[in-house]
């Protein structure tokens, strides 16, 4: 049986310059469900971009701007994104060069879908 | 966060992952329940119930872990409501020890895994290559060597 994600992901991961797409524990930082390319560290990635997420959240509402809905963190040899419902963060790792323009629409009408 | 070492060689390798990871506490110990180095920890007596406790509970889980997988289980993770700890084995040259770490909602079980694999790899690495001279814990040693180390780390040796 497949996961109840792997549509999800499979949506993410079909977009160009999308290396790696995960549901992560956004508590545990742990993957709940993941799609990597050969050489991408699930781990590692779940466990940063959820602790990560979770301080951007804990950030916002310290600075009263209500909730956080969508976190992209920009670096020299790539991007992590993350959105998050409930307990659970939706994390895409794309290229630099990715459009990420679309990969928000994807990550927030995936987002929709996390139960 | 102050990290003191009975053995001095583990010092470094346990600030970086306590600073890393964001635990609140970190323990050191020899399987037997001797301390070898802590973090966080205020009292000699805490230190002391908690090398009995984590040598107890990882001496029942890895048991556990032979008959159940025919090999001790890698890593044992607790969840309270505001604290979880994560207890697992770090193989060295030097010999086996346990890691007892606290955290809380500044790390996550995540975070302290990841940070745990790379501390392990810097623990083997900073290890003096010469084995430990294996000792018979007997009662009369394991006293008066539990008072040394607690009283090298908590400054009245």
């Amino acid at each position: 049986m497949g996961s109840p994600f792997a549509s999800i992901l499979e949506s993410l991961t079909r977009q160009r310059g999308v290396r790696a797409s995960l549901v992560v524990d956004q508590n545990d930082g742990i993957v709940v469900d993941s799609s990597l390319q050969i050489g991408q560290d699930g781990d590692r990635v779940a466990a940063l971009a959820a602790s990560l997420y979770r301080k951007a959240r804990l950030s916002a509402g310290a600075a009263r701007l209500g909730s956080a809905s969508f976190m992209h963190l920009e670096a020299e040899r790539g991007r992590i994104c993350a959105a998050g419902r409930n307990d659970l963060v939706l994390v895409v790792v794309a290229d630099p060069a990715a459009n990420i323009g679309l990969i928000r629409v994807e990550m927030m009408k995936a987002v929709g879908a996390l139960p | 966060m102050s990290v003191t070492a009975v053995e001095s060689w583990v010092e470094a390798p346990l600030r970086k992952f306590v600073e890393d990871a964001r635990t609140v506490l970190a323990l050191l110990l020899h399987p037997s329940g001797q301390v070898v180095a802590q973090s966080g920890f205020a009292r000699a007596i805490d230190v002391m119930s908690a090398c009995a406790l984590a040598a107890a509970i990882n001496a029942s889980a890895g048991e556990l872990g032979r008959q159940l997988d025919g090999r001790p289980f890698r890593g044992l993770h607790h969840a309270g409501r505001d604290r979880q700890l994560y207890l697992a084995d770090a193989p060295t040259p030097r010999g086996s020890f346990i890691v007892l770490t606290v955290f809380d909602q500044e790390s996550s079980l995540g975070l302290v895994r990841l940070y745990f694999e790379e501390f392990i790899r810097n623990l083997a690495a900073a290890a003096p290559t010469s084995p430990r001279p294996v000792e018979p814990v007997l009662e009369q040693h394991f006293e008066q060597d539990l008072n040394k180390n607690l009283a090298t780390l908590f400054g009245r040796g």
